[in-house]
């Protein structure tokens, strides 16, 4: 039990302390890490237990920064409302197109969702009374805990971190329980899923109003992170970008996520000399994980592990 | 009020886009026809081989059927190379729908950012074919390039229909899709056909982004939307089938250029996008039926 623990602990130790020894740009990078995290958990989620390449999550993103930032700004709203709001419409954006679209499978159903991704980005556009198109929206109010202002990347960074941590452990949840059964039945085979009286439609579009879900909660802790949003933030890149961190870190470990986004918004400033060169090492990077290493960054460490356990095996023998 | 005029040039102009779609739709007909996937990539030939015949006329002087060369060539090479390098490795393995989506997709990243990068965000043209020479028919103008357009996609449309059904390589290409390993047994090296499948899809891919570049300046990207048209087209036309791709293109094409005259033009792309996802749900086999899906 220790030896399980103690991973944790250290890891959550140098959670804690990490901020007060990086730069200020630094933790601002892992803020967005950890935004980037919670909309890459709901990509995850349906890769990894459906099966199916979600490449709509900055349409979900898009609604839950919109509705903080119309809320707080020309409603004059509190920000507790954008939460609500962005959930709301985005699960029932999410129904409404979930249900006949994830009758498709496979290749069309990823190309479904990349046109939904576009059609999305140009109604944010076009919807400029709402959106504010390229103009976009600023002004947007810091995010208060009760009497507390998450006013400065630090603080931010401690609760964007705990609720990408709750969402890691709640997807992990879900995948032991027993829709994380039924999931894996319908992703291995899905004959025999429905053979065993699983819904798979509901199902799917379940998970599908799940991950919109993360990918709204995430946009509204962007708005009122940022305090500025525009159309540019929820382009099809962005999506791409989503996807690319749910297959870095490898679709079904839990946190696999988090690694991806820590990839995708750390190695940029290293790389910002360059100029534009970061987009294709990140599509390079999509290709080779693919290629070698289907199940991610989660992966070589699985690898390692069971190399690890075999030599021990082998000392008992001896 | 909408002039005769007007929906003249509409049905023009739908039309020439619409052959463009079709030319991107054969290229991932090809593909899916010879390896059963669907490539994402496709568009990305397309910008790439417009954006090779770009440098190569203006930056290195070549004379411009040399640089389409250059431009066609760069587009089998690439297409050749992803199959040898990646999509190869891939099928060893058995690897899923998803797993050929994400690899197509790293690489249309990847394709599109190299753009970016080579040569920057702005939009290049190519010169017209037959120059900047017009026809004027009922008040609607149509440029000379177009009438090139529509021609050279026909006889490849044709040719392809031919190529299929009547070359050996072509029926070897098929033979290899329906099932591999009858196509092995009876001699034909399988490897190589996957590889001159992407090869044939690459040069498909850059013709089109030739053709088209005349008509609209081209950007890094311009890809991605393309894919999802030329996508839309072949299924249209039953996704196996190059006839029924040129038919679906200029099915999407007319149906995006009467739109933007009779509802408006800032909703082209929305209501494009919204066709196909509409049509992958109600009609998965295209407007040819089932047979024009299974139909060689």
């Amino acid at each position: 039990m220790i030896r399980r623990l103690l991973p944790v602990l250290i890891l959550l130790a140098i959670w804690v302390a990490l901020p007060q020894f990086l730069p200020r740009n630094i933790t601002d990078l892992l803020v967005f890490a950890g935004i980037y995290t919670i909309a890459g958990l709901g990509v995850s989620l349906l890769l990894g237990h459906c099966g199916i390449v979600n490449l709509a999550q900055a349409v979900f993103y898009g609604i839950g920064a919109y509705s903080t930032a119309y809320l707080t700004t020309e409603m004059n709203l509190s920000s507790i409302w954008g939460f609500v709001v962005g959930a709301v419409l985005s699960m029932a954006t999410a129904f409404i197109i979930g249900w006949p679209v994830l009758r498709l499978t496979g290749y069309f159903l990823a190309l479904a969702t990349l046109a939904l991704s576009i059609i999305g980005n140009a109604l944010f556009y076009q919807w400029d009374w709402l959106t504010q198109g390229t103009l976009g929206i600023g002004g947007i109010p810091k995010l208060h805990l009760f009497t507390y202002a998450l006013d400065t990347p630090n603080r931010f960074y401690y609760f964007v971190w705990a609720l990408a941590f709750a969402g890691i452990v709640m997807s992990r949840n879900l995948t032991d329980s027993r829709t994380g059964l039924m999931l894996r039945a319908m992703r291995d085979s899905s004959e025999a899923a429905v053979s065993l009286g699983i819904d798979l439609q509901w199902l799917r579009t379940r998970v599908f109003v799940l991950s919109a879900l993360l990918g709204s909660l995430a946009g509204n802790l962007f708005a009122h992170y940022s305090s500025f949003v525009s159309v540019q933030s929820f382009t099809v890149e962005k999506s791409f970008s989503f996807l690319l961190i749910s297959v870095l870190g490898g679709v079904r470990a839990p946190w696999g996520a988090a690694v991806g986004a820590i990839f995708i918004t750390v190695v940029p400033e290293y790389l910002s000399r360059l100029g534009d060169i970061h987009q294709m090492l990140f599509g390079l990077a999509l290709v080779l994980i693919v290629v070698f290493l289907p199940y991610g960054l989660a992966g070589i460490v699985d690898l390692v592990k069971s190399r690890f356990a075999k030599s021990v095996g082998a000392d008992h023998v001896r | 009020m909408i002039s005769f005029g007007l929906i003249v040039q509409a049905i023009f102009a739908g039309t020439t886009n619409g052959l463009t779609y079709a030319l991107v739709g054969i290229g991932i007909a090809a593909i899916f026809k010879g390896t059963r996937v669907i490539n994402v990539m496709q568009g990305e030939f397309s910008v790439t081989g417009a954006m090779v015949t770009v440098v190569a006329l203006n930056q290195l002087q070549l004379p411009y059927w040399l640089a389409i060369c250059g431009g066609i060539f760069s587009g089998a090479l690439i297409g050749g190379l992803i199959e040898i390098l990646f999509v190869r490795y891939m099928m060893r393995r058995g690897a899923n729908q998803q797993s050929f989506i994400l690899l197509t997709i790293g690489i249309a990243v990847t394709m599109s950012a190299s753009v970016l990068f080579f040569v920057g965000r702005s939009g290049y043209l190519l010169p017209a074919f037959g120059g900047d020479g017009v026809f004027v028919v009922w008040d609607a103008v149509i440029r000379t390039h177009a009438l090139w357009l529509i021609a050279i996609t026909l006889v490849i449309a044709a040719g392809l229909r031919a190529f299929y059904h009547h070359t050996t390589l072509g029926l070897s290409m098929m033979a290899t899709s329906i099932d591999a390993d009858g196509a092995a047994t009876i001699g034909i090296n399988v490897a190589r056909m996957r590889t001159l499948t992407f090869v044939l899809g690459g040069i498909l891919g850059a013709i089109a982004g030739i053709l088209m570049t005349p008509l609209i300046s081209v950007d890094y990207t311009f890809g991605i939307n393309l894919t999802l048209k030329g996508f839309a087209a072949a299924i249209l036309g039953g996704l196996t089938n190059p006839l029924g791709a040129v038919v679906g293109g200029v099915t999407l094409g007319l149906v995006e250029s009467l739109s933007t005259v009779f509802i408006s033009s800032s909703y082209k792309d929305v209501i494009s996008f919204g066709v196909l996802i509409v049509i992958m749900i109600v009609m998965p086999n295209g407007m040819l039926g089932r047979a024009g899906r299974q139909g060689g």
